[in-house]
């Protein structure tokens, strides 16, 4: 007795560290988010203080954006300046209060690498080309070489040194808006400890050529003022403004820092969301478990409560002693979460040093927000899940002290008002989906989200009811294979409350990631489905991450005798009225020989004419506009610019909502850069020569990929499967803590049956055949778990493409193949689960089992 | 095989010798059974008394394979248990035993029918249905066949938990207590079906009681006192099993 009493507790220790184990996990995940973005938040703000500080003052044009608006699609083009002639530097510098004041360009210049011929950066963070100063020299640290000295010199960042293996000397072709241009390595520079600004690589030229090769001849992006010794920055702010002209403003050093950091902290505030929906996916998952091993500690313990309200323990006393116990855990368990998530989170740095994002060594973040929030999730969502079985622990009347134990608490299935209820809670998060992606003005991503946590409970609720039969029927094959297989089945099927909830943490998990594949598979189709449909090109060129390049490649692929028409695309921000929107520039003359727009009113060919656009049907019926209406456009660098709508066109897959010529796009749009160039070859040219050709013609761009159409397609599929993997990876978090909760579970059902598992062993069963049956049981919950989730998935993911079908995802498919796959993993993930559980049952001792109590 | 040879002479289904078995160590240690040398003849009912510590289960334990002993040996039929291995012994509870315990003796999952039958199952071994129509019929439970044990009454789990330790025509059956948590009623029904599968299947039952009318069931009883064997009885009467406990015990 005294061993079977000291096993029991052993077990508890054990189960009671399997719960714990989901809660660190989940709060791993949360305080490694907070204390990664913290600790990037801190290292950019000390870098761009740094990089910002040598200027006390900065002059430049002002935007026709306020700040406070930069929600939308606007790309790069919505921060755009434009450029201010070169005289305004003189009235600056021969102000009184002024030391020193620099004149300064910067523009897209993306290194090649000599080595590999292969372009460095571009992928994310810009590749910015500028010149050398007075007081880049207080900035950047030449750490090998000189500064650039002749048209012939450029210094890199000490990263694109490092990847590139560039020493000084070293020549290097470099990419601009114009022709490339080779140069000579003439110093390598750092920025204080960091290698590079925030992943940015940096080619810094004389200021002449700088000026020339970024195509701001005759004119400065900005101007760089320090003051003399006692001049405070607002008195210097000040000074420098009142000579500037009209559309420039100044604003102190401190403020470019500021803005620099509020782009970046926006950046990684969508960073760290995404992040967090995960961490909370994880820890609502775990939720589950600590749910289903309190409900069933609670019934393993029905004598021993029995005996305490015997003894004269309250009702409330009972509750108070089992939601203790879940708190305690729950606190214990976030606090090894949060050293967990400080693990996870220099992790996570260091694979971004893998993407050349070099961060200044800054100290670990750990803010009071990350332990409090932390803890009180952790312990929160300890305490909420215990609530129902402390509560049943509760009604447990002192008479079922005296009792025989049961052999296994009888659980009857849904009935009545708890049916209800269930039906209730399910509809309530379908209806908070529903509206949420159709009824609502936008999609509605908080509500649909908690709409779908809601589901998912409502779902658990039901599931007991569907866990019986589905269980028989899933196990139906065993039953006639082997006896172990069949006792699985029936134990799986015993209680039909515990393999359900057992079984939900997966369904959510697998739910969530079929909806991931489901929505993967459907937006790869509708890109098919666009391309075939909107592509009349037998060639697009463009780069393989989408990121802008020079229009000479489009002019010198225009001019081969093999191609019949090249016609370039270009894509930017801007604002219809206030809400952020999209525009494509297209060339009138060339463009429908390479897409389809299906213009059903007016023509293409009248945006020859100045300032005039194209507009989709949808977004001209919202607005109610007709031919010959105005859109107030309005632009960054160039402000309002009314367009008049010179027709309405129905496919919007490739060109977006609003098209104007490319010469309209130069007036207002400093950067001049392609998105993409779609190629016919010439009538008569065999296609292959025409591949061939335009290769030669594009070879110094190493950036630009030359595709056909099928090549173009499998790329984007390409994308589509990395970020269906990535989604996969940070939902796998929510399906290993599910795992653990199989694990719990099988592990206390085996103490519970460790009478039945003696009688088996006494009257023959093997070793082997035990752990045989328990697998089989794991297997039939987790695969219970996977269809459910499974099916959940296919629902949620018609759902969503239903939704987004505005949004291009117009085909809906279903990737069986791959939902078999899951289904499978699933069921190899029961047989991992068992492992443990199932050695220890097989490992129970005959005798002692039989005469256990 | 065997029934082959006509009249057969009374062969040993069990046989221990020199058997001893200490739980603990040093000072600690308690000597359950003293050097036991015993053997069950086959085709005979056989009940095991004495008082409570006089190691009955024990002895049982180690004939069944449940238990090893410390020193000595034991044979079921013509195999030496102490040689086997766990795997072997498995083997040997799941062919050549049959199991009745006091109580949990059926799988709560399975039906009364499924229980019956799972020692073959589980050795994947057909079922000879015949013998298995006799077993049943014994017991007098076909109309209950479908149900699961919680629909039973204790008295019929035992029946049932009879017919599975007989269906797989072991050497020998081992009961422990098989009444103990029954009425006077069930008991009886039972132990009458014990006492036939003897009489009537010349099936032999080792039976561990303390119920002197159980053990009036029996064709032979021994008794167990301190680890030895202190007496023996055939054609016993409950008066007479009384008797000798009584003696036993002052």
């Amino acid at each position: 007795m005294w061993r079977a009493t000291f096993k029991a507790l052993l077990a508890n220790k054990l189960r009671l560290v399997l719960t714990a184990l989901s809660v660190v996990l989940g709060v791993g995940f949360v305080a490694g988010t907070y204390v990664l973005t913290d600790t990037m938040n801190a290292a950019f703000e000390e870098l761009f203080d740094q990089t910002t500080g040598a200027a006390d003052v900065v002059a430049r044009s002002s935007t026709a954006f306020d700040a406070s608006l930069t929600e939308g699609s606007g790309g790069g083009g919505s921060e755009e300046r434009q450029p201010f002639p070169e005289g305004v530097l003189d009235d600056v510098a021969t102000l009184p209060d002024v030391d020193v004041a620099t004149g300064d360009v910067q523009g897209y210049a993306q290194m090649v690498d000599p080595r590999t011929d292969e372009v460095i950066g571009g992928v994310g963070p810009p590749t910015i080309g500028t010149n050398w100063s007075e007081l880049a020299d207080q900035i950047l640290d030449i750490r090998a070489g000189s500064p650039p000295a002749g048209p012939d010199d450029v210094v890199v960042d000490a990263a694109t040194a490092r990847t590139a293996e560039l020493s000084v000397g070293d020549r290097i072709r470099i990419l601009f808006q114009g022709p490339p241009r080779e140069f000579t390595v003439s110093g390598i520079a750092g920025f204080g400890e960091a290698d590079n600004l925030a992943g940015a690589t940096l080619a810094v030229f004389d200021l002449e050529t700088a000026q020339e090769v970024l195509e701001k001849e005759g004119v400065y992006d900005l101007i760089n003022v320090v003051g003399r010794d006692g001049v405070a920055a607002s008195e210097l702010r000040a000074s420098v403004a009142a000579v500037l002209p009209d559309g420039m403003e100044a604003v102190t050093s401190t403020t470019v820092a500021d803005e620099a950091s509020d782009t970046l902290k926006e950046g990684l505030g969508f960073f760290q969301t995404a992040l967090l929906v995960f961490a909370l996916i994880a820890l609502f998952v775990g939720s589950f478990i600590i749910f289903n091993t309190f409900s069933i500690i609670v019934a393993q313990r029905t004598r021993e409560l029995a005996l305490l309200r015997a003894l004269g323990a309250s009702r409330r006393q009972v509750i108070v002693s089992v939601v203790t116990e879940a708190c305690v855990v729950g606190l214990i368990a976030s606090v090894v979460g949060i050293v967990v998530g400080i693990g996870i989170a220099i992790g996570l740095q260091g694979l971004l040093g893998l993407f050349n994002i070099d961060l200044p060594s800054t100290s670990i973040q750990l803010l009071p927000r990350t332990i409090i929030v932390s803890l009180v999730l952790g312990a929160l969502v300890t305490v909420a899940a215990s609530i129902l079985p402390a509560r049943r622990a509760g009604t447990v009347a002192p008479i079922q002290a005296l009792r025989e134990a049961e052999d296994a608490p009888p659980t009857r299935a849904l009935v009545g008002r708890r049916l209800a209820v269930a039906v209730l809670v399910t509809g309530v998060g379908v209806a908070a989906i529903l509206y949420g992606l159709f009824g609502a003005e936008s999609n509605e991503a908080t509500l649909v989200g908690l709409g779908a946590a809601v589901t998912f409970i409502g779902v658990a609720m039901l599931s007991p009811l569907a866990a019986r039969p589905v269980a028989g029927g899933l196990g139906a094959p065993l039953r006639r294979l082997s006896i172990q297989g069949r006792l699985g089945r029936e134990n799986a099927m015993r209680s039909p409350k515990r393999t359900a909830s057992t079984a939900t943490a997966l369904m959510i998990g697998l739910g969530l990631v079929s909806m991931v594949a489901i929505l993967a598979a459907s937006l790869k189709a509708s890109f098919d489905a666009a391309l075939t449909e909107t592509l009349k090109a037998d060639y697009t060129l463009s780069t393989s991450s989408f990121t802008t390049f020079s229009p000479d490649v489009g002019e010198r692929v225009a001019a081969l005798p093999e191609v019949g028409v090249a016609s370039a695309f270009r894509q930017d921000g801007f604002r219809v009225g206030d809400a952020s929107s999209f525009l494509t520039a297209v060339d009138p003359a060339t463009v429908e020989d390479v897409a389809t727009m299906e213009v059903s009113e007016g023509s293409v060919s009248e945006l020859g004419e100045e300032d005039t656009v194209l507009v989709h049907r949808e977004v001209a019926e919202e607005r109610g506009w007709s031919l010959g209406d105005e859109v107030p456009a309005r632009f960054a660098s160039s402000g309002d610019m009314p367009l008049t709508i010179v027709g309405i066109y129905d496919e919007n897959r490739l060109v977006g909502d609003y098209v104007v010529s490319l010469d309209t796009y130069e007036g207002v749009f400093t950067e001049q850069l392609d998105a993409f160039v779609l190629v016919t070859g010439a009538e008569g040219v065999p296609l292959p020569e025409v591949a061939d050709s335009i290769r030669a013609a594009v070879a110094e761009f190493p950036n630009v990929q030359v595709q056909d159409q099928a090549a173009f397609r499998e790329q984007q599929a390409g994308f589509i499967d990395q970020l269906l993997a990535l989604v996969t990876a940070l939902l796998l978090m929510a399906i290993v803590i599910a795992l653990f909760g199989i694990v719990n579970t099988l592990g206390l059902s085996i103490y519970e049956r460790t009478r039945e598992l003696g009688l088996l062993r006494a009257v023959g069963m093997s070793r082997r055949q035990v752990k045989r049956m328990i697998r089989w049981e794991s297997v039939i919950i987790a695969v219970f778990g996977a269809v459910v989730g499974i099916a959940i998935g296919v629902l949620f993911g018609w759902a969503l493409q239903q939704a987004l079908r505005n949004q291009g995802v117009t085909e809906f498919v279903l990737p069986v193949g791959q939902l078999v796959v899951y289904l499978v993993l699933a069921g190899l993930a029961g047989v991992l689960a068992a492992i443990w559980p199932a050695r220890r049952a097989a490992k129970l001792d005959v005798l002692e089992a039989i005469s256990y109590e | 095989m065997e029934a082959a040879i006509p009249e057969p002479p009374p062969s040993s289904a069990a046989r221990a010798s020199g058997l001893r078995k200490v739980y603990g160590e040093g000072d600690a240690a308690v000597e359950a059974l003293r050097g036991i040398d015993i053997e069950f003849v086959g085709r005979e009912f056989t009940a095991i008394m004495g008082p409570s510590g006089s190691g009955k289960s024990t002895l049982l334990h180690c004939l069944a394979g449940l238990d090893s002993p410390t020193t000595g040996s034991v044979w079921i039929g013509d195999v030496d248990l102490t040689t086997l291995n766990e795997k072997q012994l498995t083997a040997l509870r799941r062919d050549k035993v049959g199991f009745v315990f006091q109580a949990y003796n059926l799988v709560p999952t399975l039906t009364a029918a499924e229980n019956i039958t799972l020692p073959l199952d589980i050795a994947g071994r057909g079922v000879d249905r015949a013998w298995y129509d006799q077993v049943v019929d014994t017991i007098g439970l076909r109309d209950r066949l479908g149900h699961r044990p919680s629909e039973l009454s204790g008295g019929q789990q035992q029946r049932v938990a009879g017919a599975r330790a007989l269906v797989s025509r072991p050497e020998i059956v081992f009961a422990d207590e098989p009444t103990g948590n029954l009425d006077s009623r069930s008991g009886a029904e039972l132990l009458g079906f014990l006492r036939e599968a003897v009489s009537t299947y010349d099936q032999t039952i080792l039976m561990v009681t303390h119920d002197a009318n159980a053990a009036s069931y029996a064709d032979r009883v021994v008794f167990l006192a301190d680890g030895r064997v202190v007496d023996e009885m055939r054609g016993p009467t409950v008066d007479g099993v009384l008797d000798r406990l009584k003696s036993l015990e002052s």
